[in-house]
């Protein structure tokens, strides 16, 4: 059977580039396509695709409301079509607090030069959102009372599958606890977070619940393209108590602020005496994250005195599954976040099976361990 | 830029639907004009903009992209109420379609793209950021809802108790507060740690102003206080909504611009500010805006205070909530450091509600139906057209052997077919009818231009804007149609000196009209401006030797109108830059005759003038009037026949040479068909009797002597062969209903080759 695409765009041309690219996988069929929001909902209701990709600005209803419409009444996976402006990446994140799967730059030729392998690409990334049957709502706190609940299947029980990911880990390695952390509040040295797909909206769960006084310096990296970041960093500083910034090259890293890897580069710890730097510089052609979780990980490893925390969070792929390894092995404490809650568990599940991971939580729970443990 | 041969279709796809964009955002920018603060035009302009940009980006189009996406954040800015459309936009957003159109048509021609004008570009950037730098979105809707913990924030470099976290809701919606700074020259001022104690006192300074309404504002050495304070001029701009004071040097922080509640000090009552401000967004409609500089600015001035105490602050609008006062105990008022942006945040939830529905608000607008529409080549339409013409031929053919064979069967046959292929026509034709507002919707731009130029002022109103007519007619009525309301704006409204000192308003009125009438469209084109002369142009017309003077003064007024219309014809003032670009009153006419359809004009001098086009809905099938003129039959376009009557050909009288009847005791010019289309008729003996059929050619009316009438029958025109080409007093053939032949007369053309005189 394949995976049955709704197209939604304003833009005719638009959605006929979109068919053509989609044509050439015969796993993908296109049912439906909708010129506006509205058509979106109604199209999404009636055709029941598995997945769908949705334009954010559209006359009648935008991307962002139909999103929350279509949500609110049955979960369908949503892969966001977004500029890479500051519009575009504001618009993005309030797609993807919406409910939204994931995101495509709207200008192909920015994720692939070759027009052929950005349809290629496209496909891909359809499926694999199309796959994201069950998206985690993640709390009642968390979600915004306007918007809808998730639909009844949403939300497995955590333990189950909890439970199930420790099953399937446990065949190698020694499963992660679900326990209180043991932590020693105030004695950790840094926490470096790094996630994919799901992050955004993860990380802003997580950040938003520190305190103001949080004391260990944050190193956040998630995957994002580069125009991404900066608004990313300012959203998140504008919902945090700690401040978060993007960071550049020479920034040092400090109490009460987390820094964010810029997009398109690479972020790695400098120490000088006792105070710590983070040094960017431009990823170099190969280098499949930008910016890449293990980079920052093994920095933090090598460079960083005391007990540092890394946390894996939601994300496609197994970035960060290597970094964990060399930090646990630097005496680091490694949480990952746990399948229930993860829009995509490939990058937690990597570190499970690694055997760096200590501990797997919800991101209820990384949240609250953070804010009350560390 | 990728080559034609491999993308060429996708180039045509893009093309078309961007046309089609371009040309919605053409009217759409008019329309704009007319209601500056229509959000949903703007919107919709916005999204225009966007959706081109988009494809183009596809296609790497990189100078369309660069202009659109400039255009499309100019947008933004007017969306977010950022910035007020005015014609400092208009100028520069005109201008931006030109020159897409110019690009889509150099890609449609294979040429390259030429880049817009740096001007432009420079312009575009200019207006999208107010302040010379990105403002980021302010009225989208953000799903922020971490108030409380917000207004927790930063406690832990910024310690004082915590006692209220609701003091950024207590601002909410109900002070405007302006600050100005004072020697700002270091814009950027980094970190700089406030002392909770200077931080209250700095509060406290606030309290004070706002009690003792301090209206006005200091500009002392403010590097450029008029740039910076848009607003000035009524300085209760200071949007300070739902959000925490935060005096962090905001670089690239999204400001808010939410507009606020602007009523003078003491306007409104204290109570009614509370409501509003319980109810975010709801005082949130207005347009003031304070721009990131000034945001700046006052940052700056709070820090320097810390410093200097040097801070010059105004408040004016002193609604305070009621009590009076404000408690400055909190913990989210933050150190000058720190990293909260001033606002955006609950203010963006605020506006949650609002946003969402501006989303839900543009359901009036059309809609993109490319799923329940086709696109049809016209050249298609066309083929159907002539198809459904032959069709309507058979049906005649159909209907004059049914009445000679008197058959029942076949006479109901026959009365089917009728009506079927009568709706058929009909609804054919209704697939290639066009709102005239195509052609109106360029009309604003054409008069406002000109106005400019001429130094007028001039508004022009639209009225039957949705008049379908076929779309064929819509285009040949074009270029007319931009002549007369040049002329309007050129030679009929006086500049608005001359409008004043004759009682006049000093804008003047040009109103264009469309409506059916019929199976006719009737255009007018109306002016409020001097009029016409007519003895003006009697005497221009015995000037260029058009007729002697006793003729001139044998017209009558209306008569002489219509003598703008000859060619050669042109008073002096008719010379000008204005009108020497289009073409000439004689065209216009010739084009409308074309058509079928007739001019004619009114005026009244130091009044206005009236200009009345009647052209037939559509040119494929047209009624006629069938004569008989010695044994061969013609056919008269039924739109020009005013009436028929039987005469006594004797009772006819020769005046100036020119056979003439008194009809209604004036006298109308009659001519022989006969003598004109009948090759040697000229010596036959004429008949005692005869019918007349009464024409008429703008105001002229003649009478065309006939043997015979035959009836009404439409017909499909048929285009003469290559031989008969070009014969004047001719439009074409057809076929009649008893399968013969018949030639259609083209009135004008006819006057013109044999009466020359009239």
């Amino acid at each position: 059977m394949p995976v049955k695409v709704l197209v939604v765009d304003d833009s005719r041309f638009f959605r006929r580039r979109v068919s053509e690219m989609l044509s050439v996988d015969p796993t993908l069929e296109i049912i439906g396509e909708a010129a506006d929001g509205q058509e979106a909902v109604e199209q999404a209701l009636k055709l029941k695709p598995d997945v769908i990709t949705m334009d954010i600005e559209m006359p009648v209803m935008d991307g962002i409301s139909a999103t929350r419409r279509i949500l609110a009444v049955k979960y369908v996976p949503i892969l966001m079509f977004s500029s890479l402006t500051n519009e575009g990446a504001q618009a993005t994140f309030d797609a993807l607090e919406a409910g939204a799967v994931d995101y495509l730059p709207k200008r192909f030729e920015e994720f692939s030069n070759d027009k052929r392998l950005a349809g290629q690409k496209l496909c891909e990334k359809l499926h694999s959102v199309a796959r994201v049957q069950r998206h985690p709502r993640f709390s009642k706190t968390w979600e915004n009372k306007n918007m809808p609940p998730a639909s009844p299947g949403g939300v497995t029980t955590a333990s189950r599958l909890v439970k199930r990911s420790l099953h399937q880990a446990h065949r190698t390695v020694a499963p992660p606890s679900t326990d209180e952390p043991r932590i020693r509040k105030g004695q950790t040295s840094m926490v470096a977070i790094g996630t994919s797909t799901g992050g955004p909206v993860a990380l802003q769960k997580i950040l938003t619940t520190l305190p103001a006084d949080f004391a260990p310096p944050v190193l956040l990296i998630q995957h994002m393209p580069e125009s991404f970041t900066g608004p990313f960093a300012q959203r998140l500083d504008n919902l945090c108590r700690i401040t978060v910034k993007e960071a550049r090259d020479g920034d040092e890293i400090k109490t009460g602020l987390a820094l964010l890897a810029p997009g398109g580069q690479q972020m790695e710890v400098r120490r000088n005496g006792d105070r710590y730097f983070v040094h960017i510089y431009p990823a170099i052609a190969g280098q499949n994250y930008r910016p890449c979780i293990d980079i920052t990980f093994k920095s933090v490893a090598s460079n960083v005195t005391g007990k540092s925390l890394a946390i894996v969070l939601t994300g496609m792929g197994a970035d960060g599954s290597e970094g964990a390894q060399v930090l646990k092995k630097m005496g680091a404490q490694i949480w990952v976040q746990d399948e229930a809650t993860s829009v995509v568990n490939g990058m937690p599940a990597s570190v499970i099976e690694a055997g760096a991971a200590d501990y797997v939580y919800s991101i209820d729970d990384i949240a609250k361990y953070l804010a009350q443990k560390v | 830029m990728m080559s034609m041969e491999e993308d060429g279709e996708l180039l045509q796809d893009f093309l078309i639907d961007a046309g089609e964009i371009l040309e919605q955002l053409t009217q759409q920018i008019v329309d704009l004009e007319k209601s500056p603060g229509d959000k949903e035009i703007i919107n919709a302009v916005f999204r225009g903009f966007h959706t081109i940009k988009g494809g183009a980006s596809f296609l790497t189009l990189e100078p369309l992209v660069a202009l659109c996406h400039r255009t499309e954040d100019v947008f933004n800015v007017l969306r977010n109420g950022e910035r007020a459309v005015d014609s400092a936009i208009m100028d520069v957003v005109l201008p931006v379609l030109d020159v897409l159109k110019e690009q889509f048509t150099q890609l449609s021609s294979g040429l390259p793209m030429r880049e817009a004008d740096p001007w432009i570009l420079d312009k575009l950037d200019e207006l999208a950021s107010p302040e010379g730098r990105k403002i980021s979105r302010g009225g989208k809707p953000v799903a922020v809802k971490h108030n409380t913990q917000i207004s927790n924030k930063k406690k832990k470099r910024n310690p004082v108790k915590p006692s209220s976290t609701d003091i950024p809701r207590e601002l909410n919606g109900s002070e405007s507060l302006v600050f100005t700074a004072r020697d700002n020259t270091q814009p950027d001022l980094e970190v700089e740690e406030i002392s909770n104690e200077e931080f209250d006192a700095l509060l406290d300074q606030f309290q004070s102003v706002r009690q003792g309404v301090v209206y006005g504002q200091q500009h002392n050495g403010t590097e450029k206080p008029g740039a910076e304070q848009p607003g000035a001029e009524q300085p209760g701009n200071f949007p300070i909504d739902n959000k925490p004071i935060d005096n962090k040097p905001i670089d690239n922080k999204p400001i808010d611009n939410k507009p606020f509640n602007s009523k003078p000090p003491g306007s409104q009552p204290a109570d009614d500010v509370i409501e509003t401000g319980a109810a975010p967004g709801v005082s949130e409609e207005e347009d003031d805006i304070i721009t990131e500089a000034e945001f700046d600015a006052l940052l700056d001035a709070i820090q320097r205070s810390n410093s200097k105490s040097d801070l010059a602050l105004s408040v004016n609008s002193i609604n305070q909530k009621g009590k009076g006062h404000y408690k400055p105990t909190t913990a989210d008022h933050p150190t000058v450091t720190d990293a909260a942006p001033p606002v955006n945040k609950t203010a963006a939830a605020a506006s949650g509600s609002a946003a969402s529905g501006s989303a839900a608000s543009g359901k009036s607008r059309d809609t993109n139906q490319a799923e329940t529409t086709v696109r049809v080549d016209t050249k298609r339409l066309d083929d159907i057209m002539n198809l459904v013409g032959e069709l309507v031929l058979v049906r005649n053919r159909m209907i004059s052997l049914e009445s000679l064979l008197q058959h029942e069967e076949l006479s109901k046959v026959v009365g089917n077919l009728d009506l079927v292929t009568a709706d058929l026509q009909s609804a054919v034709m209704k697939t290639r009818m066009q709102p005239i507002k195509k052609v109106f919707g360029r009309f604003p731009r054409v008069v406002r231009d000109l106005a400019r130029s001429l130094k007028k002022e001039v508004s022009l109103e639209l009225q039957g804007e949705d008049t379908d007519l076929d779309k064929n007619l819509v285009e040949a009525l074009a270029d007319p149609l931009v002549h007369l309301v040049r002329n309007a704006v050129d030679h009929g409204i006086e500049s608005p000196e001359e409008r004043e000192a004759n009682g006049k308003p000093r804008k003047g009125t040009v109103i264009l009209t469309a409506e059916q009438e019929g199976d006719h469209i009737l255009l007018t084109i109306e002016d409020d401006g001097k009029g016409m002369d007519a003895d003006k142009i009697r005497r221009t017309a015995v000037q260029k030797g058009m007729m002697d003077e006793e003729a001139a003064a044998r017209l009558d007024d209306k008569e002489c109108y219509v003598l703008i219309f000859q060619p050669g014809f042109s008073t002096k003032e008719e010379i000008s830059d204005v009108s020497g670009r289009g073409v000439g009153m004689d065209v216009v006419k010739t084009r409308i005759e074309q058509l079928n359809g007739s001019v004619s004009i009114d005026s009244r001098k130091g009044r206005g003038s009236k200009v009345i086009i009647k052209v037939p809905l559509t040119l494929a099938i047209m009624p006629t009037l069938m004569v008989m003129v010695d044994k061969q039959i013609f056919a008269l376009p039924l739109a020009s026949v005013n009436e028929i009557f039987h005469l006594d050909l004797t009772k006819t009288n020769v005046v100036d040479g020119q056979l003439v009847v008194m009809v209604r005791r004036k006298a109308l010019p009659l001519f022989y068909l006969r003598h004109w289309l009948i090759k040697g008729a000229a010596a036959t003996a004429l008949p005692k009797e005869g019918h007349v059929v009464v024409v008429s050619m703008g105001v002229q009316r003649i009478g065309f002597v006939v043997d015979q009438l035959i009836g009404q029958e439409e017909v499909v025109i048929k285009p003469l062969g290559a031989i008969l080409h070009g014969m004047k007093g001719l439009a074409g053939a057809t076929i009649t209903g008893d399968g013969r032949i018949s030639l259609i007369l083209d009135i004008p053309g006819l006057m013109h080759s044999y009466a020359r005189r009239l």
